[in-house]
């Protein structure tokens, strides 16, 4: 006991190194999975109204941009709906559709911290849970898919973007039909890469590639990028694809939370199936 | 003396550099500049260190709160404030450190700061990348990006220092 003791007062200090090293540590292995309280995130208050007053002078570098792009998604939809430049004499009648039902409300969003220099990036959004965001809801922007929200505030939420390392969405190579999972290497945030695609798939360079929608996370056919390059994988009967983004995540800003009104039925469902005990 | 609102205020100052300007820019080639480890280094020289690693710990917290890095800022800034005493140890002058002074370059010499702080920001540097990878086949990588953000991080500091360090006054 004594010499317990004794120990513990020579190596005290490289203890409590130890302690604040692992506590650092596994804040940060487990966020990356898992997130457990929003002290170490920007969705806190302090660090969230901090960033607030920046975007609040930054939001303007890619005004233009952002104003052109969202134009552009404003023209589209105006074509769309054609129909209601006639002006009805009555009041509107909301209508019960019963053949269309709508699955997925968005919410619009404001990026007000963002990075793509490291190996895995997460942006903050102005929006949280009095908003209705709630963690693993999927997140795009007019120019492509943004990514999946991690950890949820009062007001604030931080979004696990596709420039981390396990983001894995489904997503569709459109023409062929052929499906894998988006990964991103860390490297170029231009860049992404697609895995599981068999190599006996004709592919070919810039067609467009979507989600697959297979998930509750995201609807069928939101564009993710264009194939760029595509190679053989030594030794597997795989495709190494590169895509590039349509998105450019360096100057994000109009995001939209995607919010699917059937996702609890879904889960419910999926819930049902029974374990396969074969595979363990 | 109001030694210690200096260092508050440089504690602000250097949080809020590193977190709102240097991590949101992208140089490329996996550059990524940080500065923090000069305020660990320009602390007074009698300063102990659990204290070194409790403001050390702060500080790396309030950087990753900003900027969403869950504890990568922390674990990189402890290690400095750890190594800090061995280092000055290893270049401690023939009759010692002289509390009255401060570790900058200005005071302590252009050979004694190049030595100590590029052996401090290149270690940090290295763990911090090593961390934010964690893959052994990105070894390359990792080394690529801390060849380059260390020299780059260092110029910075220096940088600082002329902006906000004051040079000492003849005596």
């Amino acid at each position: 006991m004594h010499n317990l003791l004794a120990f513990f007062r020579r190596f005290r200090i490289f203890l409590l190194f130890v302690l604040l090293q692992v506590f650092a540590l596994s804040t940060y292995f487990t966020y990356l999975s898992f997130p457990r309280s929003q002290y170490l995130t920007s969705a806190s208050i302090i660090s969230s109204s901090i960033l607030e007053v920046k975007n609040s002078f930054t939001r303007y570098w890619n005004l233009g941009e952002n104003n052109k792009a969202l134009q552009a998604e404003n023209i589209r939809l105006r074509n769309k709906i054609k129909g209601s430049f006639i002006r009805l004499e009555r009041p509107i009648v909301k209508i019960e559709d019963t053949l269309f039902r709508q699955q997925y409300d968005y919410i619009p969003s404001l990026v007000i911290n963002s990075s793509t220099n490291k190996r895995n990036n997460f942006f903050t959004l102005n929006v949280g849970e009095l908003q209705g965001v709630k963690r693993g809801m999927g997140v795009f922007s007019d120019r492509g898919v943004v990514g999946v929200i991690h950890t949820t505030s009062k007001h604030y939420s931080v979004l696990k973007s596709v420039l981390t390392e396990h983001i894995n969405i489904d997503v569709i190579i459109e023409k062929t039909g052929a499906f894998g999972l988006l990964k991103w290497d860390g490297r170029d945030s231009k860049f992404g890469t697609i895995t599981g695609i068999s190599n006996d798939m004709i592919l070919e360079k810039g067609t467009r590639v979507v989600t697959r929608g297979g998930s509750t996370i995201f609807p069928k056919g939101l564009l993710v990028g264009f194939v760029e390059k595509y190679k053989q994988i030594e030794g597997k009967p795989l495709w190494d694809v590169t895509i590039r983004f349509s998105e450019d995540y360096r100057s994000i800003q109009n995001v939209y939370v995607i919010k699917n009104l059937l996702k609890e039925e879904q889960d419910k469902l999926e819930n049902t199936i029974p374990e396969d005990k074969d595979n363990e | 003396m109001n030694n210690i609102a200096v260092h508050i205020f440089r504690f602000l100052i250097f949080v809020l550099i590193q977190s709102l300007v240097l991590n949101s820019l992208e140089i490329g080639l996996g550059i990524q500049l940080m500065i923090y480890p000069l305020f660990i280094v320009l602390l007074p020289f009698e300063t102990s260190l659990p204290i070194l690693l409790l403001v050390a710990f702060v500080m790396g917290f309030s950087i990753d709160s900003i900027s969403n890095t869950f504890g990568l800022h922390t674990s990189s800034l402890l290690v400095v404030a750890y190594l800090r005493p061995f280092v000055f140890n290893m270049f401690s002058p023939r009759d010692g450190y002289d509390p009255l002074k401060e570790a900058s370059i200005f005071e302590m010499g252009q050979r004694w700061f190049i030595s100590v702080f590029g052996i401090l920001i290149l270690i940090q540097h290295l763990w911090f990348f090593t961390l934010e990878m964690f893959n052994i086949s990105e070894t390359l990588y990792v080394l690529q990006k801390t060849m380059l953000s260390a020299p780059l991080s260092f110029l910075l500091c220096i940088l600082l220092q002329v902006i906000f360090v004051s040079k000492p006054k003849e005596r």
